[in-house]
Formats: structure tokens, sequence, C-alpha cells
């Protein structure tokens, strides 16, 4: 009869994660496994250990020793033979791997900066997505990981993005920017053939943040750019990079690669995005096995090459609040892009002023390896954000440019959080901005009317200053607004007014606002009524719609700018395709 | 697209949104809890509506290898099929995916089908290998065709060219198959 041994309770998850491991393994990884001597210099390197700093398990050696001593006893030959002497053990339970998870997925972003400093060139990032990678092919992850990466897996977008919202919104800033250069020739081509430039984006751009899109063609038109974005297989994000899952970084880039050359793209254009650059230009050819056979590249290059080339003029007195750059550890650390986009900032802007420490240098901004996703860790994420607060804020700067994404949101959230007096934006926005272009001569229209004439709108907040400030620029642009200081008063309002719109902050005391917007869509006097939620709190927006039998017809983040608030608000209303 | 004919029946492999077919069932790779979540339960949830989760409130949770079926909402599939198979490297897979897929025919045949959609059965977010979910998917369908009474027609509804090709292989081992 065979002697059981402790191996044989090793849960299926564990055994699992024990043997891929074994497939796992590179020279990369075992040279980050062994080479760690413990010296402590990778410490004070992590954003979360500066911001915690009487929390050793935040120490990056002390969160690769979780995954070290798994290797040690499996498939290092010291571990074997004397395991107490260099801290073999192994793993048994499901409960170890959510202790693991934990590590892996809540205590760092995988941002590399202790990577950069470990004079052994441990390369703690890369154990750690590993790590990632293992426990999600096993089914142990943030449920917000698992979330995007069925979206990505299934929608072919990040964001779950259908192809029907994707292109109505590329109409949407179509129609905007005819308006806006009154020229009918300003388009966004979608799938045209043979283009010099295919331009991909990050799906929350479609979503959340439109105006980039309008601003990338704005800025492609006015250098007078043979370009088109695909309507399929246009998310160049890949959240593979983050969940560690291989296998989703190549489908995910093979789905773009494919797309780009069915149309016979000369070149891809990556919008400004930190993991998207990274993973579509350096990791993805790996992952997807594939020789991709097009050129690629950051789109900060594409417009630093075309004012380079005289293809676009800007006057940088446009820009003349004070700005400065944070470094997205994707491009700078592990693309080592840094100077491009300060040269950049140089000719768009009146007054740069480095952040200090920048560069490769720089720290996270918190919400870097998939972090935005996991609002379990908010908490967590907010309070490691300390060291960031304090360098944004040294900088004595009102804007913060980023050319990433996730930095943009989670710069967002760290100043929000620790109160500074700043915003985010991006070069996209900032060259847009500054674009210097000669509109043809037009008569003088006779009389024009208000954007908002004739709309009548509830707007519910219960920040004073907030609400005054929504309601004085819906009435500017001519709608016929009602305040509510509460769901409730809202909910009465609209059943009193029969308004076209109603908006609701989401974090309003008294009721639930989710129960007051159930009340709203079951109404049948209110049939047809269009609400809005506009959220200081990005991380609520999936529970909501998760939540929500019909979703809400829009969204917006605070703070809103007035462009911002006005553009949603007509989205909202479907003004732009009525009247645009 | 490439079609494959088992003898008097036909399985169709096409590149497409599975969400978006005009056929009697469309199958959802569901949770046992049956939420519809995100990815093509996204799809169905905002492009067929409210009636579907409606439907779903207090049928799950249900065992791995269960089907269940609901009506489809504003979608221009009659009915979804949501079938809970295996995920994540569990322990026996294949014989689980086996018997989900069979349990997913019969379910879409009780309701009166006689056209279903699949899509590759757990692959991708799920992690089952696609080599396979391709060969348990054709071999299983094609079976179920030959001696069904009202399920006539299936289509493999796949994303990506990368999902194509381990079905087009299996495809073009079943007998009558053509290049359509």
């Amino acid at each position: 009869m065979k002697k059981s041994t402790a191996e044989d309770s090793r849960s299926h998850k564990a055994q699992v994660v024990v043997d891929r491991l074994g497939e796992k393994l590179n020279r990369q990884i075992v040279g980050s496994l062994v080479a760690c001597v413990h010296c402590g210099l990778c410490t004070d390197s992590c954003h979360y250990v500066l911001s915690n700093p009487g929390d050793p398990t935040y120490a990056p050696a002390y969160k690769a020793d979780r995954i070290r001593k798994i290797f040690k006893r499996h498939y290092d030959w010291t571990g074997r033979v004397f395991p107490w002497l260099v801290g073999a053990e192994t793993i048994m339970t499901d409960e170890e791997l959510e202790e693991l998870k934990d590590i892996a997925f809540g205590k760092c972003t995988n941002c590399r900066r202790c990577s950069l400093n470990c004079p052994m060139g441990v390369d703690f990032a890369t154990v750690n997505r590993m790590t990632r990678g293992l426990l999600v092919s096993v089914g142990i992850m943030p449920e917000g990981v698992a979330t995007v990466s069925k979206d990505q897996w299934e929608i072919g977008n990040q964001m779950g993005v259908l192809k029907e919202d994707y292109l109505e919104t590329l109409e949407w800033m179509e129609e905007e920017l005819q308006d806006e250069l009154d020229d009918p020739s300003a388009r966004i081509p979608v799938d045209k053939r043979d283009c010099a430039v295919v331009y991909s984006i990050n799906p929350r751009e479609a979503k959340y943040d439109p105006r980039t899109i309008g601003d990338a063609a704005k800025i492609f038109h006015a250098a007078g750019e043979d370009w088109t974005m695909p309507s399929d297989g246009w998310d160049m994000t890949n959240f593979g990079l983050f969940s560690g899952d291989d296998e989703l970084g190549g489908a995910v880039a093979r789905h773009l690669f494919d797309r780009v050359q069915e149309l016979g793209g000369k070149k891809l254009v990556i919008s400004e995005c930190g993991h998207g650059y990274r993973s579509t230009r350096c990791e993805a050819p790996n992952w997807a096995k594939y020789d991709v056979p097009f050129e690629m590249e950051s789109s900060v290059e594409t417009m630093l090459r075309y004012v380079k080339e005289g293809r676009i003029k800007l006057d940088k007195t446009r820009n003349s609040e004070p700005v400065t750059f944070h470094d997205s550890c994707n491009l700078a650390r592990s693309c080592g892009m840094t100077e491009e986009p300060r040269e950049l900032l140089n000719l768009v802007c009146t007054d740069f002023r480095e952040m200090y420490p920048n560069r490769e240098e720089n720290y996270c901004c918190t919400g870097g390896g998939g972090a935005m996703s996991m609002s379990e860790y908010t908490p967590r994420r907010l309070k490691s954000g300390k060291i960031k607060a304090e360098q944004l804020k040294a900088t004595g700067a009102k804007v913060v440019v980023t050319s990433c994404h996730n930095c943009v949101d989670g710069l967002t959230d760290v100043i929000r959080h620790y109160e500074l007096d700043m915003k985010v934006t991006q070069l996209v926005n900032l060259v847009a901005e500054a674009l210097v272009i000669e509109k043809p001569a037009r008569a003088p229209a006779v009389a024009e009317e208000l954007p908002l004439a004739g709309r009548r709108i509830v707007v519910a907040d219960d920040e004073p200053d907030q609400l005054l400030y929504l309601a004085t620029v819906m009435e500017d642009y001519g709608a016929t607004v009602y305040q509510a200081a509460t769901g409730d008063e809202a909910l009465e309002l609209a059943r009193k007014e029969k308004p076209d719109l109603v908006t609701l902050d989401l974090s309003m005391p008294g009721r639930p606002v989710t129960e007051i917007f159930e009340l709203l869509r079951s109404d049948s006097e209110l049939e047809g009524l269009k609400i809005c939620l506009i959220t200081g709190r990005p991380e609520m927006r999936e529970l909501i719609y998760q939540r929500m039998e019909i979703p809400p017809d829009g969204y917006l983040d605070k703070p809103l700018s007035e462009d911002d608030l006005l553009r949603g608000v007509r989205k909202v209303l479907e003004l732009s395709h009525q009247e645009g | 697209m490439v079609a494959a004919e088992v003898e008097t029946e036909q399985i169709q492999l096409i590149k497409g949104d599975i969400t978006l077919l005009e056929v009697d069932a469309l199958v959802f790779y569901a949770q046992p809890n049956l939420e519809l979540g995100s990815g093509f339960g996204t799809a169905i949830s905002i492009r067929g509506g409210p009636a579907v989760k409606k439907e779903l409130e207090g049928l799950g949770p249900i065992e791995t290898g269960e089907a269940i079926v609901t009506g489809a909402g504003n979608l221009k599939a009659s009915y979804i099929v949501h079938a809970v198979g295996p995920r994540f490297l569990e322990e026996n897979t294949e014989e689980k995916l086996r018997t989900t897929i069979l349990n997913t025919l019969k379910c879409a045949e009780e309701a009166g089908a006689k056209s279903i959609a699949f899509p590759p059965m757990g692959s991708g977010f799920y992690g089952i290998p696609l080599d396979l979910c391709s060969r348990l998917l054709v071999e299983l369908v094609s079976g179920y065709l030959k001696t069904s009474a009202n399920l006539t027609q299936a289509i493999v509804c796949v994303q990506d060219s990368r999902e194509y090709e381990p079905f087009r292989k299996e495809l073009s081992n079943v007998t009558g198959w053509r290049r359509g």
C-alpha cells in the first residue's frame, strides 16, 4: 500500500500552480528567483513601502519570497537538499493561493521601479506578472481582473465597448470636429484601405474620454495624414500584460495585427497609452509569435514628427498654465521613451516644469498594473499614492500631463484624494488646443441658437458648489435647469417637471442613487427620460452597470470641464446627430 | 466562410459576433450562478435588453455540465442556452466539457430549436485548450445532428484566425466537408 504524503493532500489548484510554475521558468525568471541577496535596496524604491513605512509586507523582496519559496522547494536543488536553509516551502491549499493573490494583485502595480534599483538585476515585476498568470490560470483573480479579461477575450476590447457604440462614438466625434472646424472634409475614416496610418486606441477613449479621439482626428486632419481607424480590432491595450495571461496577450495582439494587415496599413500608430504601447510594440510580437510586417509608433512620436516636418503649426501660448509631466512606468522604465514627450511639451506649452524624480526614476501613478480595475484594493491604492501626491504638489504645476490612460485615472484619483489643485491631461489634448488651423472664410450666422436651447434638465448633486457649477454651465448653454440636492428631490422634480434629462451624482446622502435610478426608469410617465450619472468615483461604474437592468444613457467623471460637460450632455440627449 | 456538411446535416464555421446571429438558439458559456457578467454577457445584456437577466432570476446556481434555456430578449436569436462548462483547468475537464456540450444540444432541441450557434466552448477566458474544444465540439455536434429529429443546423462562431484554424482542421476531417 502506498504511503500517503503531504503532497497527496495538495489542492488541485495548488498542484496546477506548482506544475505550471515549472513550465513558466526561463532564464530571466530563474535569474530573478535565485539572485536576490535580501540587501533591501529595493525597499525604498517602492511607492507602497514609502507610503506605508511600518509595513514590511510591501517590501519587494518580501513579496518575491512568497513565490521564491515555492520555486526553491520544487525546482531548485538547494531547496530540495536543505529547504530549512534557503526558506523553501511548498504550497498546499486554495487559501494560500488567495494570500498569494493579495500580494501579486493587491500590493504591487508591476511598475518595475524596484527592478531598476536592484544591484543583482532581480526583476520582481516580471516574477510578479508570472505569479499573476499562474493564479489566473486556476481562476484565482480579483473580480475586476476577471471582468476586464473576459471582455477583452470575448468582445475584443477590455471595456466591453460594442461595435455599434464604438462606431457611433467615431461618428459623433467626426461631427463635432466638422462643427468645430466648420469643415466637412474633416473626417474620421473607418476601414479605409492602404492608408499610411492605422490609428488604434484605448477603449477608455471610446467609453469615457472621446475628446482624445476628436483631438487626435483634428491633428491627423491638420497634418493632411492619410489615416484610418479599424471598425474591429482597434483596441491596442492588452490586459494580458496585467493579468499575466500570455494567451490573452497573444490573442489580443494577433487580432490587432491581423486587422492592420487586412487593411493594408503601412504603419500602426498607438494612441497615448503606456501599457498599450509596451504590450503592442514590445511584448506582443513574442506573445503572439507574430512577425509584424509593418511599422509601429506611439502617437507621441507621430505628433512630434508632424511638428518637425512642418505638417502642423502650434501656438504654445494657448497652453500657458504651469505644466508638469508624469512618466508612465511602461513608456519610460520599460520602453525608454523619456525625451520625446518632453520635446513635444516644450513645443506646445509655455511653462513646463520637471517633476522629481523623473523619467525612469519616476514614481508610479498608483493606477498601473490593472490596479484601476481592482476596486477591492482602492483604499490601499489611494494610501500608497501619498508619495505621488507629495511629488505632484512640489512641482507647483496646475496641469499634469501624462501619455498613459491608466496614469490619467490613477493620477486623477490621487489628486482628488489628496485634494491637490491640479488637473490631468494628455499631450494629444495640448497639441490639439495649440493647433493653428486657418478656417475657410464663411458668412457669419445671423442668429446662432445655443446648443442646449429648449432642453429641460434636472441636476442632482449634494455638493452645493458642484450643483451650482453644473447648473450654471447648462443654463449658459440655453437649458432650463432644476436643481436638486438629494436623489429624492431629483425624483420629485422629475415627476413634476417632466424634463428631457436627469443628471445624478452617485454619492448623495439618503436613498441609494441606484434606487432613485430604478424609480425613474420604472415610472411610466417618465418614458423617454434620459439619465446621466456623474461620479467622482470611477470604480463605482462597474457596480452600477452590472446591477441596473437598463443601463443609464450616459456617465461623466468629475472633475468636469465646461467642454466635457456640454459634450457629454449633448451626447446623452443625442443632439449631435440631430443638430450637428 | 468555411462550411462543413455532415451527411444531410450541416455545421458551419464562421468568423463573427455570435450575439448578432439569426439562429434559433445561441449558446452562452455561463457561470454556475447564471449571472451574465462581462464578455458575451455584456453583449447579451445590452443588445438583448433586461428580459434575459430577468428570466434568469432564481434559476441559478446550476452544476457544471448542466444547461438551461431562456428567451433571447431583443437579440435575433430565439433562445439562449446557458451552458455551465468546466473552467480554469479544473479536474476532468474533457469529461465535463463532453457532458456540457451534449446537455446543451439536448436542451436546445427540447426547446424546439432547429439551428444552434456555439462559441468555442470555454476556450479563451476559461482556459479550455482550443484543440480539445474544437475536437469535442465537432465530434459531438456532428454525431448529434446525424440522429436528431429537429436540430438540423449548427454554427461554430469564432472571433479570429487563432480560433478559426483548429476548427477548420477538425471540420476538414468530417465526412462530406467542403469549402464554402
